[in-house]
């Protein structure tokens, strides 16, 4: 009865969502990887990303292959996230 | 109400009790700012006027103390009563509103929570007390005030429980203890007509609900 899951994830829980898959593959996540683990479709993903990466909380390096990773502020703000979670989820709330 | 020994303890319970809050009411504000989530505003709402209520009530006890040392009659813990009462009531209905809001069900529950006003009956029905006394705008001590924080608080002891069954967190059991055990309080405070050691035992289950509210937020805060 407890922590109904709402029907549509929250635009907040996406981008946690593709960061905590950035963050499981060793902060260098292929978009692959990212679309499979968020599960996304391809033109939200690009979307996603684009927006993770102006708010600054991700960066796409250079390199052969396409890879992302988090930045230092999106490390930081990972952490509080998962922190405000427990929280949250100690009363038995989903964020 | 309680026993002569006992006075100021109560109100120095309370300023721990209210410093807990506090923090309680921080957190789910940074919560809220990084999440934009309304349950999380409706829990620091409703621990900031728990908090504002310990506050006036502790302040009101140690005025009052002071007061009958000056001799001079001050009705500071009517004052503190009334306000910590309407405080509660005000903090415990915006936690049932953000679990009735989340659940969107009443069903498992609205069960259980009519034994409450059944439980309440019988108490008034055999404990020696007087009827319910205004004075002015003002609320005296009375089973009926604390009947009524005891069902808000059995609500939501009843949804922290149900939450603890289905993740089996440490977490959500210590919040859970800390209803429960503010609940029981509440349930001592109504029952004070039968023996003046309920009102001490009543603060102490609720500094300890407090005090289990405090190791969820430590260990929460410590989380890496």
């Amino acid at each position: 009865m407890m922590r109904k899951l709402p029907k549509y994830r929250s635009q907040m829980r996406i981008y946690v969502d593709i960061m905590r898959v950035i963050q499981r593959e060793n902060n260098r996540a292929k978009p692959t990887r990212i679309l499979y683990g968020a599960n996304l479709s391809h033109d939200r993903l690009l979307k996603y990303l684009e927006e993770l990466k102006t708010l600054g909380v991700i960066e796409e390096t250079d390199g052969a292959e396409r890879l992302y990773n988090l930045t230092q502020k999106g490390i930081e703000f990972l952490n509080e996230f998962i922190r405000i979670e427990k929280f949250a989820g100690a009363f038995g709330f989903v964020i | 109400m309680g026993p002569r020994w006992f006075v100021g303890f109560d109100s120095l319970m309370e300023s721990v009790a209210f410093i807990i809050a506090v923090a309680i009411a921080y957190e789910a504000f940074k919560g809220y700012r990084l999440t934009k989530q309304r349950t999380l505003l409706y829990v620091h709402f409703s621990f900031a006027m728990l908090s504002a209520g310990l506050l006036i009530d502790s302040l009101a006890g140690f005025l009052g103390i002071l007061a009958r040392a000056l001799k001079g009659f001050v009705a500071f813990t009517l004052v503190g009563y009334t306000i910590y009462f309407l405080a509660q009531v005000l903090a415990y209905i915006i936690l049932v509103f953000a679990y009735v809001s989340q659940t969107r069900t009443l069903s498992t529950t609205s069960v259980s929570l009519s034994l409450v006003p059944l439980f309440g009956f019988v108490v008034l029905q055999t404990a020696p007390v007087p009827t319910i006394r205004l004075l002015g705008p003002l609320i005296e001590y009375h089973p009926v005030s604390e009947i009524v924080l005891l069902f808000l608080v059995f609500y939501i002891t009843v949804q922290t429980g149900l939450n603890y069954s289905a993740s089996r967190e440490a977490n959500a059991f210590l919040v859970f203890l800390g209803f429960l055990l503010i609940a029981l309080s509440h349930l001592a405070f109504v029952l004070i007509p039968f023996s003046a050691m309920l009102f001490v035992i009543g603060h102490v289950l609720q500094l300890l609900g407090f005090v289990s509210l405090l190791s969820m937020l430590l260990r929460v805060t410590r989380t890496k």
